[in-house]
């Protein structure tokens, strides 16, 4: 897509997206809403480094919960706001991902992605025996403070709606930045072939490292806000490896690499989550049974995504126009 | 003090038999195919329950059913392989790591709303006995396990070592453009790497069941410990798997002990984080492609 069409799809699109909550009000639709956008928000943080750099983490879910757990104890323990934790939990997890990328970018292709499984899952075997730091298994509940947009808790789901959609943007803003920035040439490079990449100057593992923290930071504000949503944290919520397996699917649903792909697979699959949860009710299995089933049938008919197939047909349509 | 460091290792080793079938198989795809298969752990998951519904419904030894589920899922494997994998073949590595994930995904919760989250037992008459000497204790359940395999990794050992099918497959493993060009069709290779592979994973699942619960995330478990094996024992090297996959069961099982993790997953998960963090140049070899 040209620039120009881009920056007035993204403007049309948050007017759209900005007056929504005065026309949606019951509390479900707005629900749906806050995971389509947070979804979004953390798919795009994912796609910065599986999308451009394809180095797929399976991992992501070791800096929802650090981002999670960092504000909270900030907040619980200091009475810090959670606007600030957030920012600190940001920073903890982009720390965190220097050893942890340290670790995982020894390994390439589908090596890569089962060393990221394992750190998350280490990082939640951790905070489950944390007792005295940090409430151990059994987690802890967000003290309720009724409407305190200072402490990032509000009454109704509107102003969550607004801080989302606030993250997604900024999200999608750093995408777009870095998109026509040098280092984005330098992710498309090294995603396409790593070997290349170096061949030519490229000093790859400081790329990754430094997408891998921006990352990181994104993915760790994301899990604060989830926690200060549902007021409550613990290790198997935070740290949960369906939220990982959800940062991959919506980018590679949507269509990885494209700066719009996360968006328009969250809005897919958290709109069937919604309709199945609404009408079968929350059967164990059925959410990922058809998750697995719409990843299955993207991986073999559109590789590209959703987003990416709507780009070819609309560049095969151009083709067919005759030159002006 | 030696005793309980000597009945540690013994229980390691019973289970990293266990472990081996996991790891050959996975070690096996990926020589020959090239590709990981996540989906490795779900077809010990669905052993299980086939041997739990033949002992529970039709009173057949659960270490017998072996002659149902190691053929059952060789045909499984064979379809994947031609329904499935074959179509991401030759592509990035995005098809190939997410459709064997999406196919684990799918098995585990389709599982989950068919057998709920309940743990299956079978109780047969050596689930409780024991062989005792020198003050050590072997379950007889385990050392049938172990035993058989043991004798099911000579079998695939000997296959790949003397028939012309097994040295096809070596060939197709070591070098695919030269085999193709010797007359080797990779298609039915791949198709019996993979089938061979999951009626390992079969067996695993029948071999557990005396002793070992059955439930739809039990696949878990194997999976990732094979990876570590995997990737320890070099990628693609059958007898380095099988190695590699005792010392691990021997490894979590002094984890147990010592450590006191709740689960042997921590010390696996360790064990690989560790590998990677000690050993990058011996994996890193065996990993870049």
């Amino acid at each position: 897509m040209a620039i120009p069409v881009r920056l007035g799809v993204a403007a049309a699109g948050t007017i759209v997206a900005a007056v929504l909550p005065l026309v949606v009000k019951s509390p479900f639709a707005l629900d749906v809403l806050i995971r389509i956008l947070l979804f979004a928000f953390i798919g795009t943080a994912w796609n910065l480094l599986g999308g451009y750099a394809k180095q797929f983490s399976l991992g992501h879910a070791a800096f929802f919960g650090l981002g999670a757990y960092t504000s909270t104890l900030l907040q619980i323990d200091l009475n810090v706001s959670p606007w600030i934790g957030m920012l600190a939990g940001g920073v903890v997890a982009a720390i965190a991902s220097l050893p942890i990328g340290w670790l995982c970018f020894r390994l390439r292709g589908p090596y890569f992605t089962i060393a990221t499984i394992a750190t998350a899952q280490v990082l939640m075997l951790v905070f489950l025996k944390l007792r005295d730091f940090a409430w151990g298994a059994e987690g802890t509940t967000i003290p309720n403070l009724g409407n305190a947009p200072l402490m990032m808790q509000f009454e109704g789901k509107a102003a969550y709606y607004y801080v989302t959609l606030g993250l997604l943007v900024v999200a999608l803003g750093i995408t777009a930045w870095i998109e026509r920035s040098r280092i984005g040439y330098y992710l498309v490079a090294l995603g396409e072939e790593q070997d290349a990449a170096e061949a030519i100057g490229i000093n790859v593992p400081q790329v990754k490292r430094r997408i891998f923290m921006i990352s990181a930071f994104l993915t760790a504000m994301a899990g604060t806000f989830y926690v200060q949503y549902i007021y409550f944290i613990d290790p198997q919520t935070v740290f949960n490896f369906s939220v990982s397996i959800e940062a991959a699917l919506v980018s590679i649903v949507g269509g990885v690499g494209l700066l719009f792909g996360p968006l328009v697979g969250a809005v897919l699959l958290e709109t069937t989550s919604a309709l199945l949860q609404s009408q079968l009710g929350s059967i164990a299995g059925v959410q990922l049974t058809v998750y697995s089933l719409i990843l299955m049938a993207v991986i073999l008919w559109r590789p590209t995504g959703i987003l990416g197939y709507v780009g070819e047909l609309v560049a095969r349509r151009r083709a067919k126009r005759p030159e002006r | 003090m030696v005793e309980i460091v000597a009945q540690a290792v013994i229980n390691g080793l019973l289970i990293g038999g266990i472990y081996a079938l996991v790891s050959i198989g996975v070690t096996l795809i990926f020589g020959v195919v090239k590709i990981v298969n996540f989906a490795q752990g779900e077809f010990v998951m669905l052993g299980m329950y086939l041997s739990y519904f033949l002992a529970t419904r039709l009173g057949v030894d659960p270490i017998v059913s072996l002659v149902v589920t190691m053929p059952v899922l060789f045909v499984a494997g064979v379809l994947i392989q031609h329904f499935l994998i074959r179509r991401v073949l030759g592509q990035n590595d995005l098809p190939q790591i997410f459709l064997t994930f999406a196919l684990s995904l799918l098995i585990v919760n389709v599982s989950l709303m068919a057998f709920t989250a309940n743990y299956r037992t079978v109780h047969t008459a050596y689930s409780d006995e024991a062989l005792h000497f020198a003050g050590l204790y072997v379950p007889v359940a385990k050392l049938i396990a172990f035993a058989v395999a043991m004798a099911l990794s000579g079998v695939l050992w000997a296959f790949l070592q003397a028939t012309d099918l097994g040295k096809a497959m070596r060939a197709a493993s070591q070098n695919r453009e030269v085999a193709q060009l010797m007359g080797i069709n990779p298609n039915r290779v791949f198709a019996v790497a993979l089938g061979i592979a999951l009626a390992l994973a079969g067996a695993a699942g029948s071999l557990l069941m005396p002793f070992y619960s059955a439930y739809p995330m039990v696949g878990q478990v194997f999976v990732l410990m094979a990876f570590v094996a995997v990737v320890l024992g070099t990628l693609g090297n059958v007898v380095g798997a099988l190695i590699a996959s005792l010392l691990m069961g021997v490894a979590e099982s002094l984890g147990i002990q010592f450590i006191g993790a709740d689960s042997g997953l921590i010390v696996v998960f360790m064990l690989l984080l560790a590998t990677l963090a000690l050993r990058p140049r011996g994996l890193a070899a065996g990993v870049q492609r």
